[in-house]
């Protein structure tokens, strides 16, 4: 056995599930699970349901505290990793395994920490699935400096990859059919960044390669979680993600080397009404100029090996530029991205120690997007977003000519 | 040759697009409303729909959905007077936003550009 189960009744058929992966969350687990499953009785009150908590082995009580919350009759069941498995995918991969013996046709993900999710969050993540849909995504009102790694990576490059706009690749909350759930238990492609926080990524490239019908699921209300300084220190995540995209570039070379210019999703969700304004996130310009002077006064060694003579010749320029006209060009930025890629399937160094010097060119990016959309409404923002991957895309021919070098 | 479908409730927006997209070579079929856009679609089998917006009977940015949910691969080019409309969530599941002009350069690229777009599909 991949987990262990608690599962008090007997449930061994399901039309339709929720998963909330969870770790250490005994004290936030119990509102989304409420939720969750007042969605479930609103909106899919004649079907076969029952919400999952799939757990990393809390030691806070996680998993009583999701069996001790009131789901007003819907049954409940619990899958935990045994003792050191930790990781989000690892306990989503649980949740597959466990939907293939439930015969599930809906699955809908969210996460144990949520604070704003609605019962329409269930309604908009699951009817979809219903007509056809095999994988829904979310979209979030967030501030503009929200999300920058969304924003200056995982979506321009997803999209110019492999052709598909969907806006949030990483968002967390999420539908898949129960055949989905099957595709992804079968891939190959699993790795040890995909166990971890690479699984949302992982999942969406998948989806889009499937070339099954995604759509975008509009959520209304923002996804209440703590804002982040952009400028401070990424953490894991950012190597977990970056790295599932550039090995998912190699497995699916193919396939984004003959995709040309991209395709929107079809949309969901609308008619929520007044849209509830973000928190704002406030960003610290000195601290990402800094972090980012910083990190290419050590790495230029080591960009040298990276990077084309062209591009290095620019990073160079952009070096030199002080704070208030600081402006990574977009098309640069693409070619820093491709390059790193390109790199990353090469070897030319360590794959970790790789993307670890791509983080201080990922601050340059994001000083250079404050200063930018700094005057900007976050619609705005979002228009300046949308050009910029359309630049992605153009330079696309460059990534394909040197990739096949 | 490739068909595009124009659905504009404005006669002379359609009689000029018919005529300047027949001079680039393509196959041009018109229509007034939204209604039944589904059904002509089907008749019509266009390789390309350039959708107004603000019609007088039905509501582009609702058609678009009634395609998109139907039809999800075929692209659609929302083509308005009005670019404010590109601010509205539903417009994201068009392919492309144009806003009109008498001038159809931009147009003709887009159409262009939808038509050599090529992502993966579902084998």
């Amino acid at each position: 056995m991949q987990f262990k189960e608690e599962n008090p009744s007997s449930i061994t058929k399901a039309d339709i599930v929720i998963g909330i992966p969870s770790f250490n969350e005994a004290s936030n687990i119990a509102y989304p699970t409420m939720q969750a499953a007042l969605g479930l009785k609103e909106h899919f009150g004649e079907m076969a349901s029952v919400i999952i908590n799939c757990d990393n082995n809390s030691v806070d009580g996680t998993c009583d505290a999701f069996m001790n919350t009131d789901t007003l009759g819907i049954p409940k069941m619990c899958l935990t990793t045994h003792r050191g498995i930790r990781g989000k995918g690892n306990n989503l991969r649980n949740l597959f395994r466990k939907i293939l013996e439930l015969e599930a046709r809906a699955v809908i993900v969210i996460d144990a920490n949520l604070k704003s999710i609605t019962p329409l969050w269930i309604k908009n993540l699951g009817e979809p699935l219903f007509k056809d849909f095999a994988f829904v995504a979310p979209i979030y009102v967030r501030h503009k400096y929200d999300g920058t790694i969304t924003s200056n990576i995982a979506y321009p490059l997803t999209r110019c990859l492999y052709g598909r706009r969907v806006r949030q690749p990483i968002g967390g909350d999420f539908g898949i059919s129960g055949k989905m759930a099957g595709i992804f238990m079968k891939s190959p492609l699993w790795e040890e960044d995909v166990s971890q926080s690479g699984i949302d990524i992982w999942m969406t490239t998948i989806a889009m390669n499937e070339g099954v019908p995604i759509c975008q699921a509009f959520m209304g209300k923002p996804k209440a979680q703590k804002p982040k300084d952009p400028s401070l220190v990424p953490g894991p995540m950012f190597k977990q993600i970056v790295s599932t995209i550039f090995n998912l570039m190699i497995a699916y070379h193919e396939k984004w080397a003959s995709t040309k210019w991209s395709k929107p999703t079809a949309i969901f969700g609308f008619g929520i009404g007044e849209v509830e304004a973000p928190p704002v996130v406030k960003v610290s310009k000195e601290r990402l100029y800094t972090r980012f002077r910083e990190g290419f006064n050590t790495n230029w060694d080591l960009y040298r090996s990276l990077f084309s003579s062209e591009n290095l010749q620019k990073v160079r320029e952009i070096a030199s530029l002080d704070i208030d006209h600081f402006e990574m060009p977009v098309p640069v930025w693409a070619r820093i991205l491709f390059d790193c890629s390109i790199s990353y399937s090469k070897k030319v160094m360590d794959r970790a120690r790789l993307i670890e010097v791509l983080i201080p060119l990922y601050y340059g990016m994001t000083l250079s997007f404050v200063n930018k959309t700094e005057g900007m409404s976050s619609q705005q923002a979002e228009e300046y977003l949308e050009d910029m991957c359309l630049v992605f895309e153009q330079s696309k021919p460059y990534l394909v000519y040197r990739w096949n070098q | 040759m490739p068909k595009v479908l124009i659905v504009d409730d404005e006669k002379h927006i359609r009689l000029l697009y018919a005529e300047e997209l027949e001079e680039e070579g393509y196959e041009v079929a018109l229509a007034s409303d939204g209604v039944g856009i589904l059904e002509r679609i089907g008749k019509e089998k266009p390789d390309v729909v350039i959708l107004d917006i603000k019609m007088v009977s039905s509501n582009g940015l609702d058609v678009l959905q009634e395609i998109r949910n139907k039809f999800y691969n075929l692209p659609v080019i929302l083509c308005s007077a009005y670019g404010s409309y590109k601010v509205d969530i539903k417009s994201i599941a068009a392919d492309a936003y144009v806003v009109k002009s008498s001038d159809l350069t931009e147009l003709k690229k887009k159409i262009a550009q939808v038509l050599e777009t090529c992502v993966p599909t579902k084998e």
